[in-house]
């Protein structure tokens, strides 16, 4: 069964990179634009894994996942930051609320996918079949 | 189980990279009023490039450093004050996050050069803003021509540019490089007791930018290149904001 990883971003950008780092895995991308819509989404699809960006609009991460820790059906679901703020307070107030990981950007897709792995299982594609050249007539 | 309270631990255990010690160092001591400029001189000496950097600062007229009317670190403190300082230390981490999102995002190495040996940037181009207030308040701006905006847009979502159409990917890349320059320098600032929140970017089209006038506060100008991409980065800030 596929991984189903919601990313929570309000980079189309940043959403673009995720997408593309799990693009050789078995994995559902599922993609919100700021937390009240990350929430939404985490109670509709019940993800394996979110990705939580920080500063965004409406609804900001730090917030999200306040809310996300106070509900029985999802404080489970395990969270990895994905924010270019790392500062001391912010970092202790994010593990304090029940963070599993934090990745600072820029981020190679390889970070990416070590910090994933270490949380979820997530398998490779297998390589598709070569096609067989049709029999001569 | 992480000691949850205890930032060293946090920071090895996520990976975070060492911050740079000089600018930390800045941001500390500018972060208390009554900071030493002797003590902020010796910092600033010890660190060839941030001395270089405080130079251009207090000398935004000269086009080389022949022309340089104030020559020591001593005497640029003592004309420029603490908001100049409070720019370099920013403008380090800012510059190093910029690099290094060129050199993960893009396989680019980007370099900061002189601003006057940059080819000026005329008529209409990308100009990028990102605004921040709290106990310092100041504003980042980040200007490059259109060719520039799309090949960085085009290169970090992994298309040639000219698959590139949609006119908002091209904001919403350079409004994602900003958002990552400026969240760096921000956990420095907040580290040294100097809390400020960072508003959302805003990127559109200007052929009007004029350098930003900072009454008491400090303002840098910085360039960078790689290969055919040029941008142009100015910071100001006001420390001290209550």
């Amino acid at each position: 069964m596929p991984t189903k990883i919601l990313s929570v971003d309000d980079s189309r950008t940043i959403r673009l990179i995720v997408g593309r780092s799990l693009r050789q895995y078995d994995c559902i991308l599922c993609e919100a634009a700021n937390g009240e819509e990350g929430l939404a989404a985490a109670a509709r699809e019940k993800p394996d894994l979110i990705l939580l960006d920080v500063t965004m609009p409406v609804m900001d991460g730090v917030t999200m996942l306040t809310k996300l820790k106070e509900d029985p059906e999802l404080k489970a679901i395990p969270v990895i930051m994905l924010t270019a703020e790392s500062g001391r307070d912010n970092v202790i107030h994010i593990a304090r609320l029940g963070v599993r990981d934090y990745l600072v950007k820029p981020f190679k897709e390889d970070q990416l996918i070590e910090k994933i792995s270490r949380n979820v299982t997530i398998k490779k594609k297998e390589a598709a079949p070569a096609a067989v050249a049709a029999p001569a007539a | 189980m992480p000691d949850v309270s205890n930032y060293q631990e946090l920071s090895r255990r996520y990976g975070f990279a060492p911050k740079p010690e000089s600018a930390s160092r800045l941001t500390q001591l500018v972060s208390r009023q009554d900071s030493d400029l002797d003590e902020i001189a010796k910092v600033i000496d010890k660190d060839p490039a941030l001395r270089k950097r405080l130079l251009r600062v207090a000398n935004p007229d000269a086009e080389n450093e022949v022309e340089y009317a104030v020559e020591t670190v001593e005497d640029a403190l003592m004309r420029n004050g603490m908001g100049c300082v409070l720019v370099l230390a920013m403008g380090t981490p800012l510059a190093l996050a910029l690099t290094k999102s060129f050199h993960t995002m893009l396989s680019l190495k980007l370099e900061d050069i002189d601003r006057n040996t940059a080819d000026p940037l005329d008529g209409e181009h990308v100009l990028g803003t990102i605004g921040f207030s709290g106990k310092v308040d100041g504003r980042v701006y980040l200007r490059m021509n259109l060719a520039s905006a799309r090949a960085i847009a085009a290169g970090i979502i992994g298309i040639s540019p000219d698959e590139l159409t949609d006119p908002n990917e091209i904001k919403d890349a350079a409004g994602e490089l900003l958002n990552i320059m400026t969240g760096n320098f921000k956990s420095n600032l907040c580290d040294a007791g100097l809390d400020c929140r960072l508003q959302a970017p805003e990127v559109n089209l200007s052929s009007d930018f004029h350098t930003p006038s900072v009454p008491g506060g400090g303002l840098e100008r910085l360039a960078f290149r790689a290969g055919n991409i040029q941008l142009f980065v100015d910071v100001t800030a006001n420390p001290w904001n209550d």
